[in-house]
């Protein structure tokens, strides 16, 4: 079951738990990158699908990590 | 250790000389290299079309000339960024090891090395805000957690080789496209006679560290060193395919299309064109055991 508010994230969710067949779900506080959701090569796709997801471009030079460790964080900035 | 591997290297270290002296004879003044016209014309291209995204895909037929024209436009400005901010990563790495225990003897190749990148790097640079008027600036990669340390120098330099062999396929095909403009000729035939040497190197380089980590490393750690590769070799190819570059070439639906064009038969075929050459060295030294570089998300896209 969807676990936040808006059914964007779950676009960036779906993503996620599609490159990581061995998940079921993912917590919203869960960190990404020390669970190995994304790494440095897979960063720029995961970006890519948080602005198609929520419509907003990502300023390339203004990337704080902060923001994209969990779903909740992604959720509070861009959604 | 390294640097004992490369002392007992007569051969790497004949090329190495071999490389300086070339570096010396070959020394130009980038700054005084190039005729910049205050304008390029804009109905013709400015990349060869066969190393456009779209090229041979049912996008490129939806498409009028002047449409493809204007995305290679795009599309160029976003090579040379990709190489503006490539050069960026290469020179630090290469910064942080230049006469550091180990690479004694390659410090003087990385002179050369770091002086002729920053001059790429200028001349990049310079082409994409005369005639762009804007970098496309890539994001910094994030989310490396726990490395693995005695892997470190292998896989930058693997990189820095990958990415030099990527520009290089796209350096030498534009330098002979009659097509094109002289000074877009001129800027990839100046880089690809450069790049010629730094490659030399890299392989060389590239071989002696992989023999050495081979020496020390499980069977399991040199699977993940070619899983590691081959996602870099995905991770470099996908950076030419930029949405914002689809946005400002008027494209509507930028990330579809992107995700269209990569799911494309063409992306695959043109992918091994690019790679053809890095794939016969990944594969003679060992570091890959085959060319299958296709991620099964991208077919299923």
């Amino acid at each position: 079951m969807p676990s936040t508010t808006s059914s964007n994230v779950d676009a960036v969710r779906n993503w996620l738990l599609a490159k990581h067949p061995e998940r079921e779900s993912i917590a919203p506080d869960e960190d990404l990158i020390a669970a190995r959701f994304v790494d440095s090569l897979s960063f720029v796709e995961f970006v890519l699908t948080i602005e198609e997801a929520s419509g907003v471009e990502i300023d390339r030079e203004a990337i704080d990590l902060a923001d994209f460790r969990t779903l909740s964080a992604i959720q509070k900035k861009f959604f | 250790m390294i640097g004992e591997l490369i002392s007992k290297d007569d051969r790497f270290q004949e090329i190495l000389e071999r490389l300086n002296r070339k570096s010396v004879e070959d020394y130009y003044n980038p700054y005084r290299m190039f005729d910049w016209p205050e304008s390029l014309p804009e109905n013709r291209w400015w990349m060869s079309p066969q190393l456009t995204t779209t090229y041979g895909t049912d996008v490129a037929a939806e498409l009028d000339q002047e449409q493809l024209y204007r995305l290679s436009r795009c599309e160029s400005i976003n090579f040379y960024s990709l190489n503006v901010d490539g050069i960026r990563e290469l020179i630090v790495e290469v910064t942080r090891r230049i006469h550091t225990r180990g690479f004694e003897i390659p410090s003087e190749f990385f002179h050369h090395f770091i002086g002729e990148e920053n001059e790429h790097m200028w001349f990049f640079a310079e082409f994409c805000l005369r005639y762009g008027k804007k970098l496309y600036r890539q994001m910094e990669p994030a989310g490396d957690g726990d490395s693995w340390p005695e892997a470190a120098s292998f896989l930058v330099f693997v990189r820095i080789l990958l990415f030099e062999e990527l520009v290089d396929h796209f350096n030498s095909t534009m330098a002979a496209d009659e097509q094109l403009h002289d000074t877009i000729r001129a800027v990839n035939r100046i880089h690809h006679q450069d790049e010629s040497r730094h490659i030399a190197f890299g392989r060389e380089l590239v071989s002696l560290l992989f023999e050495d980590l081979k020496s020390k490393a499980t069977e399991e750690q040199l699977l993940q060193i070619q899983e590691y590769v081959k996602r870099y070799l995905n991770y470099s190819f996908e950076s030419l395919f930029n949405p914002q570059v689809y946005r400002d070439a008027g494209i509507p639906e930028p990330f579809a299309v992107r995700r269209r064009l990569l799911a494309s038969p063409r992306s695959a075929e043109f992918q091994q064109q690019v790679f053809r050459k890095p794939l016969n060295f990944l594969i003679k030294t060992g570091i890959l055991q085959d060319r299958d570089l296709m991620p099964a998300e991208r077919g299923a896209a």
